[in-house]
């Protein structure tokens, strides 16, 4: 099987890997980068536990890709999204929410979050649900998620100026 | 049984369409091409086994969609179904595609996989595929000997088998250009609404005034490839739509497809089903989307 | 209630930071030094056979293979991956016929999946690698899909012990006749104005946690095992992982990892047995198990299916004078907890009416299915399917509103609950039945709904439940608390109850800082070793937050009367006459004779007798209670839950547009929470009645082990919600609070049934109601109706 050297910046930090070529994205975070916070749901691209976001807002499934393909690409994972101790908005709207029970989606679920918003800032409550599809979680019946993702959307919207001013990334 | 690791294989990772045309003549069918690689790397994670994998991701430049009045739509073969959603004459010209597009698998995967991907998948399930099917549409082979287009009527020669020959690279797909009097829909049938169709089925009709000029009807999941309804084309052309042609149309439907039991539904639902769609996918053309 | 300042507020999960984060370890992110990884090889091409012949010798030879292991390389003994043994008296055992048939590794297959043999190997590649390499020839057996195969006289027996595959019926001694139920349902019969019967089938549905099986494990030079495992009963696997391998409980270890959702599938073994087998043969080395989520189709249990024929006979005014009933489900190749829904889905039908006579039987039958066992509601779904739709049948019969005839014949306070001789202690069903029915706009619906032309038909169902709290008196309820304090006036709370991610360490904390009178971040909760709790039967039974928060505020009350004795003495006064705010306990109306908690707490470690006077400096000795609890009630929970629909009468499609779920909860400890489970509970309802089932093909193949092909509701069908919590304290509940854990999902399935009734006129009696089969329905009555014209 062939090997391939390949850089990926995840979460900031620059990474050289030397990956064979079935490593997918989501055992090159987890084995070789060390970051477990994507997860194995399914493996088919179904439940969206793996979700991942590349250059800052495009959303994928980390089990459905190949580490090779995203050489060079900007990865940002759940742990990568608070700053200095402070959680990103759309984390602490989950956790004013409660909008978290078992947790195994729930970084999937905010990454989602997070590349919905980038699309769509001020999405209805239709959009949300149809936005999050693709991530499946089986505790909380969506409610208090979406709940979440409009909280996120209005504290987002509000805070953008002031993010921007101090140079964070919104 | 699947595995949770990918089996091993080679990985061929072209920068160019010339590097990736030499690669192909010299692997010919020992190669698996992959774009998105959505449907082929779970088909790794089930049975499916390649000695080699040659992924495109590296070429630049073969990501665009354009659209152009008298050219049409060209969907590079990197465009994704996503992209489809972003482009704006793609909403308001090809309706049917955008609708299929809209409800596509899932946003991550609206993500990675690729339009030309979902039409060489040769599912019958396929969504893209049904729209592009009814709009009709050619897509541009290349190989290191030249091109060649295979028109979408063409392409499926059964299930997961297609036109393409294993030195060829599909690098284009071109949908023609369509006028004003172009009326176009896409409706699909699930269990719940992310899921794969247990029904998916598009329609283009060309209107002159009231009359239907020409129609082009394909369904899915009601035969190894997705089928076009000649019959039921036949009925709708140089006719005004009525609601009496509407109902002859439905109710003709079931002898014009094969449907099967499978996980979704059953032959039965689908061949009840199909005509009470076909009248709605119809009327929903006809009330005015493109 | 006015006085309570942590109970009843949304404060912050005390999980939810690390699992926003991804800071929250599940047992599939750690990783060990030296750690191998092992593959369970599988039969997926039979459901019935023997194995024939066993080659491991290519897989042996495969790069990085460390070891192979065969069906005789690990302990020939058996176990039962069910916990009920463990919670009923031994004494029981032998009346209820529970037996032990699961090897870890076996050559005679009864499902799909079963475990034929294991690797070791350096990487799972290699493990996952060298599994491909092993070759298997199987003689292959009958496949026996449903009780009326399986029963056949000439079947192949699944075990020597129980005849005609016939795993467990309600047993004699204890239910006469095999009969659960009271009066005479024969002589009832006669006074019926109207008979309503028919058969149902309910349907096999998965829990489907996202977070797969995963385990680590090791065993060491000391004769230590270490299991990490998500399970959500970690003192009965350590009691049951004990027994198999012979090892004592003092080294028997279990770690609790972050549970990512359990629901019934983690409510027991699920391959702690193998795992815990593979490090045994690697002594020294973790080794280190991740499944596929296909594998959990075949690992773990899943909803019991089965026919259930039921017959109710009402007077013209609409009595209840008898239900006769009978459910015959489908377990998987193996016993597991055979004795319990059979039971169960009848106590829940008892429970719920006055019926003036009930008969219920309940049989549990082999199959070469996938296992059945434990799935939130536990038999409740089942029954709920059936009854609510017979009784909805009755009432438009009869002329009768649904609603109020489940006011008037619901079991009240004072009533036998599900289990005879426990009786109710509370009950707001009605509050819930009418805040409900003003929530979905019940009366102008019906009356809107009678008379629809057109394709799309809407109707409005209710459908109502109980449930219970903890299984007391059936199963065993015990648990342990230890409340400490530390010299810093900060406490430690022991239990092994589990977080599965409902929020109960969250909930349970509360408990602890409310009965202390503590701050809430001054208390935190310790589970997860197994070492250092006390003994704790686990998450079953929605009974959590009833239990193990009873059992915590008995300790902190207890620590808390210590604290006090000291301050008395500190200040020279009796503990009544003192009061504690913001830590600080001072004698009533006199302020600033006080002493701060920290000054007990701290002398009473650092205890010192000054070496001037001889005095000794405050009481000695750290504040510590424990408490060995076991419950006197099971404080059943109630729910109404109503449901509004949209049918496509031309395609059999349901639309649920709006869903409501209104609870008698007692008390709610951590409102958001509460809501959650209910908002969840609709999700697994909606499934259970709409889309969920798992499909085998005839040989017994799993037709749908995947999210792809296993169709649960998203976020787009996820109809509007409204949660309604009723409060009416329970007098036996820790602060009135009653469960709530399993009970959300069991009515919605009723009421969306209902609700497709009240629409279309007709019922489904075959869950889930998909639009294949309601299409046909609509056709049926619609044909019956030209017919009839």
């Amino acid at each position: 099987m062939s090997k391939h050297a390949i850089t990926l910046i995840v979460n900031g930090d620059e990474y050289t890997l030397n990956v064979p070529a079935n490593r997918t994205l989501l055992e090159a975070l987890r084995e070789d980068v060390g970051l477990t916070d994507a997860k194995y749901g399914c493996g088919t691209g179904e439940c969206g536990a793996c979700t991942v976001l590349v250059d800052g807002t495009r959303a994928i499934n980390a089990c459905l890709t190949l580490a090779v393909a995203m050489d060079g690409k900007e990865i940002t994972t759940a742990a990568g999204l608070a700053m200095d101790g402070v959680l990103h908005p759309v984390q602490q709207a989950f956790a004013d929410k409660a909008a978290v029970q078992c947790g195994y989606c729930t970084p999937g679920m905010v990454l989602k979050t997070i590349s919905l918003l980038a699309q769509n800032a001020n999405p209805t409550e239709q959009e949300i649900r149809k936005g999050l599809e693709g991530n499946i979680c089986r505790c909380t019946g969506y409610a208090k998620i979406v709940d979440a993702v409009q909280q996120a959307a209005r504290t987002m919207n509000a805070e953008t100026p002031a993010r921007r001013a101090a140079g964070g990334n919104a | 049984m699947s595995t949770r690791i990918l089996p091993e294989f080679d990985l061929l990772a072209p920068q160019s369409v010339t590097e990736a045309l030499d690669l192909l003549a010299t692997y010919k069918d020992r190669v698996t091409v992959m774009a998105g690689g959505t449907d082929v790397l779970v088909a790794m994670k089930s049975r499916f086994r390649t000695e080699t994998v040659m992924i495109l991701s590296g070429i630049s430049g073969m990501d665009y969609i354009e659209y152009d009045a008298t050219a049409g739509l060209r969907i590079g073969a990197l465009a994704t179904v996503g992209q489809l959603l972003d482009h704006a004459d793609v909403k308001k010209k090809y309706r049917a595609l955008w609708e299929a597009a809209d409800i596509f698998a899932t946003p991550q995967l609206r993500n990675t996989a690729t339009v030309v991907g979902n039409l060489l998948r040769a599912s019958p399930a396929g969504d893209c595929s049904c729209a592009i099917y009814a709009i009709g549409g050619k897509l541009l082979l290349q190989s290191k000997t030249g091109r060649r287009e295979v028109d979408v009527d063409d392409l499926w020669l059964s299930y997961g088998v297609t036109a393409r020959m294993a030195n060829e690279l599909a690098v284009e797909l071109l949908l023609p250009a369509v006028g004003k009097d172009t009326r176009t829909a896409f409706q699909r049938v699930t269990r719940v609404n992310e899921d794969l169709a247990k029904l998916n089925m598009a329609v283009r009709l060309d209107m002159s005034g009231k009359i239907c000029k020409t129609a082009r009807v394909a369904m899915g999941c009601v035969g190894p490839t997705p089928r076009r309804l000649t019959g039921i084309e036949g009925q709708l052309e140089g006719r005004e739509i009525t609601e009496a042609v509407l109902q002859k149309a439905a109710d003709t439907v079931a002898s014009e497809i094969s449907p099967i039991d499978d996980i979704r539904s059953t032959a039965e639902y689908r061949r009840d089903v199909a005509g009470v769609f076909l009248r709605r996918t119809i009327q929903q053309a006809c009330a005015g989307a493109r | 209630m006015s006085n309570e300042t942590v109970i009843g507020k949304n404060v912050r999960k005390v999980d939810i930071v690390d699992k926003l984060t991804g800071a929250a370890q599940y047992a599939a992110d750690l990783k060990m030094p030296g750690m191998l990884y092992g593959k369970i090889v599988r039969c997926w091409e039979h459901a019935h056979a023997r194995v024939k012949k066993l080659d491991l010798s290519q897989a042996v030879k495969h790069p990085g293979v460390v070891k192979v292991l065969g069906p005789k390389d690990v302990t020939q003994k058996k176990y039962n991956a069910s916990v009920l043994d463990l919670m009923v008296s031994e004494s029981m055992h032998d009346m209820l016929g529970d037996i032990e048939d699961q090897p870890i590794l076996g050559d005679y297959v009864k499902h799909q999946g079963d475990a034929i043999c294991a690797i070791i190997a350096k990487s799972e590649e290699a493990a996952e690698r060298a599994a491909e390499k092993v070759i298997v020839e199987y003689e292959p057996l009958p496949v026996y899909l449903t009780a009326d195969e399986s029963c056949k006289p000439g079947a192949v027996q699944f075990t020597p012990l129980k005849q005609g595959n016939r795993a467990f019926q309600l047993p004699e001694p204890m239910f006469p006749k095999h009969v659960l139920g009271w009066g005479d349902v024969d002589a009832a019969m006669k006074e019926a104005d109207l008979v309503v019967e028919d058969e149902f089938y309910t349907p096999k549905q998965k829990q489907c946690q996202m977070e797969p099986h995963a385990y680590i494990a090791k065993y060491d030079a000391n004769g230590n095992l270490t299991c990490w495992t998500s399970t959500q009963m970690p003192k009965c696997v350590q009691a049951k992982l004990s027994r198999l391998f012979e090892v004592p409980m003092n080294r028997m270890h279990i770690i609790q990892t972050t549970v990512g959702g359990g629901f019934g599938c983690r409510l027991g073994l699920v391959s702690e047995p193998q795992i815990c087998a593979l490090a045994m043969a690697v002594p020294g080395r973790p080794v280190k198990l991740l499944t596929l989520r296909e594998e959990d189709w075949v690992i773990s249990p899943s909803r019991h299916p089965g026919k259930y024929w039921m017959r109710m006979g009402f007077k013209k005014d609409g009595t209840p004078v008898f239900c006769d009933a009978y459910f015959r489900n489908y377990k998987g190749g193996y016993y597991l907890d055979a004795s319990g829904v059979a039971f169960t889905a009848g106590a829940w039908l008892g429970g719920m009416y006055r019926f003036g006579a009930l008969r219920y039987r309940g049989e549990s039958y082999f199959t070469n299915q996938g296992i059945t066992g434990a799935f939130r509601g536990y038999g409740n779904p089942q029954t709920n399917f059936v009854l609510e739709q017979i009784v909805d049948r009755a009432c438009a019969q009869l002329g009768i509103d649904p609603v109020e005839w489940r006011r008037k014949w619901h079991k009240d306070v004072g009533d036998d609950g599900w289990c005879p001789g426990v009786p109710y202690t509370s009950c707001a069903l009605d509050e819930c039945l009418d805040k409900g029915a003003a929530a979905i706009g019940w009366k102008e619906k019906r009356a809107k709904y009678a008379h629809q032309t057109g394709v799309k038909q809407r109707g409005v169902g209710v459908a109502v439940m109980n449930h219970t709290s903890g299984a007391m008196p059936m199963l065993l309820e015990h648990t342990n608390c230890t409340v400490k304090l530390n010299e810093d006036a900060t406490a430690i709370v022991t239990l092994a109850c589990s977080d599965m991610g409902q929020g109960s360490h969250t909930a349970l904390q509360q408990v602890a800082a409310e009965a202390l009178g503590f701050p809430l971040e001054d208390v935190q909760l310790k589970g997860g070793d197994m070492d250092i709790t006390g003994f704790d039967i686990g998450a079953h039974a929605s009974r959590t937050l009833y239990v193990g928060g009873a059992a915590i505020k008995m300790a902190c009350d207890e620590a808390r009367k210590q604290l006090f004795a000291r301050a008395a003495k500190h200040l020279g006064v009796t503990p009544d006459d003192l009061e504690m705010k913001n830590k600080v306990i001072s004698v009533k109306n006199r302020p600033e004779k006080s002493v701060d908690v920290k000054t007990i707490t701290r002398l009473g470690v650092y205890h010192f007798v000054d070496p001037m006077t001889g005095k000794p400096e405050g009481e000695p000795g750290q504040i510590v209670a424990s408490v060995s609890y076991f419950p006197q009630r099971n404080s059943p929970p109630f729910g109404a839950s109503y449901a509004e629909v949209e049918v496509d009468t031309e395609t059999g499609e349901v639309k649920v547009l709006h869903l409501v779920n209104a609870h008698d909860i007692g008390r709610a400890i951590h409102p958001a929470a509460v809501e959650g489970q209910l908002e969840g509970g609709i999700q697994q309802g909606l499934g259970n009645v709409l889309t969920e089932e798992i499909y085998y093909d005839k040989d017994g193949h799993v037709r749908n082990n995947s999210f792809t092909d296993y169709k649960m509701y998203g976020p787009s069908d996820m109809p509007k919600i409204t949660t309604i919590l009723v409060e009416n304290p329970d007098p036996f509940g820790p602060f009135g609070a009653k469960s709530v854990g399993e009970s959300g999902l069991v009515s919605p399935i009723g009421a969306v049934a209902n609700a497709i009734f009240h629409a279309t006129g007709v019922q489904v009696t075959d869950a889930p109601i998909t639009p294949e089969k309601l299409l046909k329905a609509i056709k049926g009555k619609q044909g019956a109706r030209k017919a009839a014209a």
